[in-house]
């Protein structure tokens, strides 16, 4: 589903400025893919690809923050890193709040826009390995039976094979099972992390 | 709908001073002496200018950014062994144009604000347009508001002082971009048109979709000192209707339905030769 290697999009509408910073990522074996405007970003963008996104705040047409609130909207995870004009730190200060990852201001070192980068990329690989992780998890979880699941919840309370033998009127034995069932299904490898998976999807 | 002169406002700067007269020598009365109005309209000219500082600020800073990626990549480049010079050649030629398009926005706008003495040549309007229309875009992308044109075919010239008339276009522009500041972002739009008028006049006209005027501060527009903006000075209009009436024309305002405004400027054109 995830294509492997992240993209780099760079939305400019200034092609001067788009074109040097294609040039600058190129030049440390970066590959970026710029765009002139919001919407074209918007018309190319999956949510699926890893990257991050280096927007300029001010553009014609849909600005830089409108396209991250759009985002925002889309429940996208692609970190932002915002590039600003002279002057223009009060939206700079208002993306953050939005959530962007960080900003620059124009004109910047090459090793401060570089190193954004680098760190953008590392959160979102993280973010989505985490983000798979828990798909993951619930995936096992739904394939669960409900008696499962029953069990399932019983051992998250702590609760020994006797007692819960008792509570759902079966025999120790088959309990044993079920339990041995949901360490199966899910992978889980200790109790301890079983509760933890458990938790880590109601979150 | 108001391409007579006569019913325009007929207010000048310096009104307030000089009682009106109904003489026949209404005309010569009006006028401030020349070093007077030369003076104002200097002054006029650098505020307006003054004004779009931040835009052509922002734009200057595009190419100055554009260059510092380029050199700092070349830099790097020239650190590595095996770099191919053609790389390093491509960056450079690209550093060239960037310069180049920096000095071209301080040179529009040096001819812009270069102090000149009336002179007046035949021109077309949609020219005097297009060299301003740079510093128009770059003041109207700081505001996110795009500029379109509708400049028509086959106008007569008009004999006018080329700076004078550019500023009355700047003026324009100006007002229509705050009047749009009250907008949703991305919503405004401005347009800029020019057309032939009745009585061989051309018009231009700049045109925004703000909430437009009220009639009450529609009839005042063009007065000296009359301002709606807590900042302005009131002398923008005032000193776009002292020009457009040395050069023998009119500016009015007209609403645009359903909503925004039109500023435009009438100007005798010449017969062709």
């Amino acid at each position: 589903m995830q294509e492997s290697a992240p993209t780099i999009y760079v939305v400019d509408d200034d092609e001067g400025v788009r074109n040097s910073l294609r040039f600058l990522l190129k030049s440390v074996g970066l590959m970026a893919r710029t765009l002139a405007s919001a919407n074209e970003f918007l018309n190319t963008y999956k949510p699926q690809q890893p990257g991050c996104l280096v927007l300029d705040v001010r553009m014609p047409g849909m600005s830089g923050l409108e396209l991250q609130q759009q985002l925002n909207l889309r429940g996208a995870i692609i970190p932002v890193i915002f590039i600003t004009g002279h002057g223009d730190i009060p939206m700079a200060v208002e993306a953050m709040q939005h959530g962007a990852f960080d900003f620059l201001q124009k004109p910047f070192r090459d090793q401060d826009l570089i190193d954004r980068i680098q760190r953008a990329l590392e959160r979102d690989a993280r973010n989505r390995a985490a983000l798979a992780q828990h798909e993951r998890i619930r995936a096992s979880f739904d394939s669960l039976t409900p008696r499962e699941r029953e069990v399932l919840a019983l051992m998250t309370q702590g609760k020994p094979n006797k007692v819960m033998a008792a509570e759902l009127g079966v025999s120790q034995r088959t309990v044993e099972i079920h339990r041995a069932r949901v360490m199966e299904k899910t992978g889980a490898a200790s109790l301890a992390q079983l509760v933890r998976m458990a938790m880590d999807l109601e979150s | 709908m108001n391409a007579n002169p006569k019913d325009s406002p007929q207010h000048v700067v310096g009104t307030p001073a000089e009682p009106p007269q109904s003489s026949g020598a209404e005309q010569r009365s009006h006028a401030p002496p020349a070093a007077l109005h030369g003076r104002l309209l200097q002054v006029s000219r650098m505020a307006t200018i003054g004004e779009m500082a931040a835009g052509v600020a922002h734009e200057l800073n595009q190419p100055l950014t554009a260059i510092a990626n380029y050199a700092q990549a070349c830099s790097r480049l020239l650190s590595r062994p095996g770099t191919d010079p053609s790389e390093l050649q491509q960056a450079l030629a690209e550093i060239t144009a960037e310069a180049a398009r920096a000095a071209d926005i301080i040179r529009r706008l040096r001819a812009l604000s270069h102090s000149r003495q009336s002179d007046r040549a035949p021109v077309s309007v949609n020219a005097l347009v297009r060299e301003v229309i740079d510093l128009v875009e770059s003041d109207a992308r700081l505001h996110g508001v795009p500029v379109s044109l509708d400049l028509a075919n086959e106008l007569p010239n008009v004999l006018v002082d080329a700076a004078q008339i550019q500023h009355v276009i700047l003026n324009f522009v100006r007002n229509g971009l705050e009047a749009l500041a009250s907008r949703p972002s991305g919503a405004g739009r401005l347009l800029i048109r020019t057309a032939a008028a009745p009585q061989y006049e051309v018009e231009l006209a700049v045109i925004d979709n703000g909430p437009g005027i009220t009639g009450e501060v529609a009839g005042r527009l063009f007065d000296p000192f009359f301002s709606t903006k807590e900042s302005g000075t009131g002398m923008g209009l005032a000193i776009s209707n002292t020009i457009a009436r040395m050069h023998g024309g009119s500016v009015g305002y007209r609403p645009v339905l359903p909503a925004g405004a039109c500023f435009y400027i009438l100007l005798p054109g010449q017969a062709s030769a």
